[in-house]
């Protein structure tokens, strides 16, 4: 091992300095010949001043140019609000969480500029009637490292395509259910350090993305674990993200991905007393009523673009699919009675009340565009439901169709049916509305 | 202890090996433009000493042009970026820059190049600006290369840029730039004919990026068919299109190749008109494949056009 270090070493000094291996004797003339040309510079640019000066002053050759003063003498950050507001007209009542028919998902409110020579802030926060004000993103990026982009602070987490989109930037009113059921209903975040690298070895475009962040998801409200469950490093939720980005024709892209997240969550105990609930196990009400489980996912997803250039204000197609595959420990050692300090009578025995399998999940989605401003879409969901109420993780199914229209860059409507089955339960019909509109600064159109 | 030190001493110079990029020697400058035009003055001046690529293709709205990551390869090793400026890249460029990751060609860098500031702009809203006003540039209309005056000032601007980056060769760069304004120069004789058939005459264009040709052959706008810009045109709009046509006696409507000439053609039929595509940019139709040939086509297409039509 110590040899293959040293013989490392020994190559990567070697081959930052292969420049400077020239022979002594080269080295000499060149060093020589240098000074000559700083000499022979300094004479000719004494000269040249000389001559200026003793010329009168000259007109400008270029005509004067307009707005060459500051756009932003005050050096404020660039502030955007965006509307997210979701209407649901479902036939049996609204399905929405805070049951609605009309609401205001969410304003996020966004303040960006470059903090100094080295780094640039963003910062999103939500407001919303469920949440109040929540911060969404807010991350500290280098702009200083060649080929390197390292973030701190909190940010969409880099699993997956569509997790890294602002819910309000879908082309669909909500997260595909994989990202519902897998991630979190409004994306999963995460708060700690990113690491992001752009390589091409092989021609095309490829860049790998790595976190660390504090856990995995939302801490939940009501499980209270003996310890937090990344008391130790190990505990805190890592993942890592490969995108490959090939151009197949000057109007067809793709891009193949592949990600991996892995942390630790609470996860409910379960108590079992003959004299309180007849030996059935049952979720424990006590302070301690959690154990600490790992929880890891594996995606792979794949979208496909295209965009003739010259009718690219017209027509336009993108197939995008993801694949989830949600990996839950099992084999937990779940603390005793005496640890959750529950006397013998309420509580004869523990168990894991977590999830009892693994889940996989994905969907399809496709877009066209029908007329500059016009789009429609569908989307195909299948997820093995871990919300299903008997555990045993039946199919959640559904489908979706999108009728978008933007009537600018800055405002999108959209129309939307979606069917879905979710286990045990009948099938759900819902119409859906959404309005979103952009204030501020012109932002990138998202790819 | 000492095992230690020398193991993270190794890895630290290992990683050092990677991550910082090999020191590029006597290599040619690498420019990549926003525009095909930028391109085109951009190797006119840089000649061999310069390799540059272009993101924009001349027959594409360089608006609308899409942050593909594979244009973030282009832009990782650039010595300079030259792009047009006034807002007219910012759906896009600011995703690529950041994803380039490039200090040279960002904000600040040597090689950050808004080729804008040289040029004196056209079309600066004055007071108030929003976005009721369409997509409104607050900085001023963008479409500035279809004026060879403009031309001139690019072309000093990449020799200026191109010397202080890469000053071994300035003496090219000083002779190529001279060599293009001349190249201009003798090619504006070619098409004297042409001015004097376009001056004056009315004409309607699609989108506001025909203002500087107009400022540069004299031809008089009457009507936009955008009744902003960006904004496509609503059925009252071209009522208005169409009154203004025929009270001034427009007989050319002059659009480019990337957008839906339907409505141009509809608007044609109302008024004996012709609808003419004409390339804002370099490769925007097949043959245009140079600065000067652009503003040769240009010129002779809509000159003719204008004399077909008895104008």
């Amino acid at each position: 091992m110590r040899q293959f270090v040293r013989a490392t070493f020994l190559c990567a000094v070697f081959a930052a300095a292969a420049n400077a291996q020239q022979p002594d004797s080269v080295r000499r003339k060149a060093r020589a010949d240098s000074i000559a040309k700083a000499r022979q510079d300094s004479i000719a640019l004494q000269r040249e001043l000389e001559k200026a000066l003793a010329q009168p002053t000259a007109a400008p050759a270029q005509a004067p140019v307009q707005g060459v003063g500051p756009t932003n003498p005050r050096l404020l950050p660039d502030v955007s609000a965006v509307g997210d507001l979701v209407g649901d007209l479902s036939p049996k009542g609204s399905t929405q969480e805070d049951r609605t028919r009309f609401g205001v998902r969410e304003v996020e409110l966004a303040f960006q500029a470059v903090v100094d020579p080295y780094f640039r802030g963003d910062f999103f926060l939500g407001l919303s009637d469920l949440e109040k004000v929540s911060i969404e993103q807010a991350f500290l990026t280098t702009t200083g490292i060649r080929d390197l982009e390292i973030r701190l602070g909190r940010y969409l987490m880099p699993f997956g395509k569509q997790n890294t989109t602002h819910r309000h930037d879908l082309h669909t009113v909500e997260y595909p259910w994989v990202i519902q059921r897998f991630l979190s209903p409004d994306a999963l975040k995460g708060t700690g350090v990113y690491v992001s690298r752009v390589f091409a070895p092989f021609g095309f475009y490829e860049e790998l993305q790595v976190t660390g962040v504090d856990r995995l998801g939302d801490a939940p409200a009501d499980l209270r674990t003996v310890e937090p469950v990344n008391k130790n490093l190990s505990g805190l939720a890592f993942s890592a993200r490969l995108r490959n980005y090939l151009d197949l024709t000057q109007s067809t892209n793709v891009e193949l991905s592949a990600s991996a997240l892995t942390g630790r969550l609470e996860q409910p105990i379960l108590v079992s007393s003959p004299f309180v609930n007849g030996g059935a196990f049952e979720p424990a009400t006590t302070e301690v009523n959690a154990v600490g489980a790992r929880q890891s996912l594996f995606g792979v997803d794949l979208t496909y673009r295209w965009r003739p250039l010259q009718q690219g204000l017209y027509r336009s197609f993108i197939f995008q699919t993801e694949v989830m595959h949600q990996v839950n420990q099992r084999n937990v050692l779940v603390p005793g009675c005496t640890s959750i300090a529950l006397p013998p009578v309420q509580c004869s025995s523990t168990a894991f009340g977590g999830p009892g399998r693994d889940f996989t999940g994905a969907y399809a989605f496709a877009r066209w565009q029908i007329t500059t401003r016009g789009f429609l879409g569908a989307r195909y969901d299948w997820v093995q439901d871990p919300l299903d109420p008997a555990g045993l993780g039946r199919n959640l199914t559904a489908g979706s169709g999108y009728l978008e229209w933007f009537p600018s860059e800055f405002s999108k409507l959209v129309a939307a049916y979606e069917r879905y089955q979710s286990p045990g339960a009948d099938g759900i019909n819902r119409i859906l509305l959404q309005a979103s509109f952009a204030l501020g600064p012109h932002k990138p159109h998202p790819f | 202890m000492l095992k230690n030190f020398r193991a993270l001493a190794s890895a630290a110079v290992l990683a050092l090996a990677v991550f910082v990029p090999a020191i590029r020697a006597n290599a040619q400058l690498k420019v990549v433009t926003s525009t095909t035009d930028l391109y085109d003055i951009a190797k006119a001046v840089g000649g061999d000493k310069i390799k540059a690529v272009h993101i924009g293709e001349g027959y594409q709205d360089p608006h609308f042009i899409e942050a593909k990551p594979s244009f973030i390869l282009q832009l990782r090793d650039a010595d300079v970026f030259a792009f047009v400026g006034l807002d007219l890249e910012i759906g896009w460029m600011p995703l690529l820059l950041e994803g380039a990751r490039n200090q040279k060609i960002m904000f600040g860098g040597p090689g950050y190049l808004d080729v804008s500031r040289a040029i004196p702009v056209l079309d600066v809203p004055r007071g108030n600006v929003d976005r009721s006003m369409g997509d409104v540039h607050p900085l001023g209309n963008p479409h500035y290369w279809l004026d060879p005056a403009n031309a001139r000032r690019i072309a000093r601007l990449f020799k200026d840029r191109f010397s202080e980056l890469d000053h071994k060769n300035e003496d090219a760069y000083e002779r190529n730039e001279k060599a293009f304004e001349s190249r201009v120069s003798s090619a504006e004789q070619t098409w004297a004919g042409d001015l004097a058939a376009i001056k004056g005459k009315p004409v309607v264009a699609w989108h506001t990026s025909w203002r500087y040709f107009a400022e540069y052959n004299g031809m008089n706008i009457v009507a936009f068919m955008e009744p902003k810009p960006g904004v496509p045109p609503s059925p009252s709009h071209l009522v208005e299109v169409i009154n203004a046509m025929k009270r001034t006696g427009a007989k050319v409507i002059v659009m480019e190749p990337f957008y839906d000439r339907k409505t141009a053609d509809l608007v044609a039929r109302q008024t004996n008109a012709k609808v003419l595509i004409l390339p804002p940019s370099v490769g925007g139709v097949p043959g245009v494949t140079d600065y000067v040939q652009l503003m040769k086509y240009d010129m002779d297409a809509l000159a003719s056009t204008l004399r077909a039509a008895g104008e």
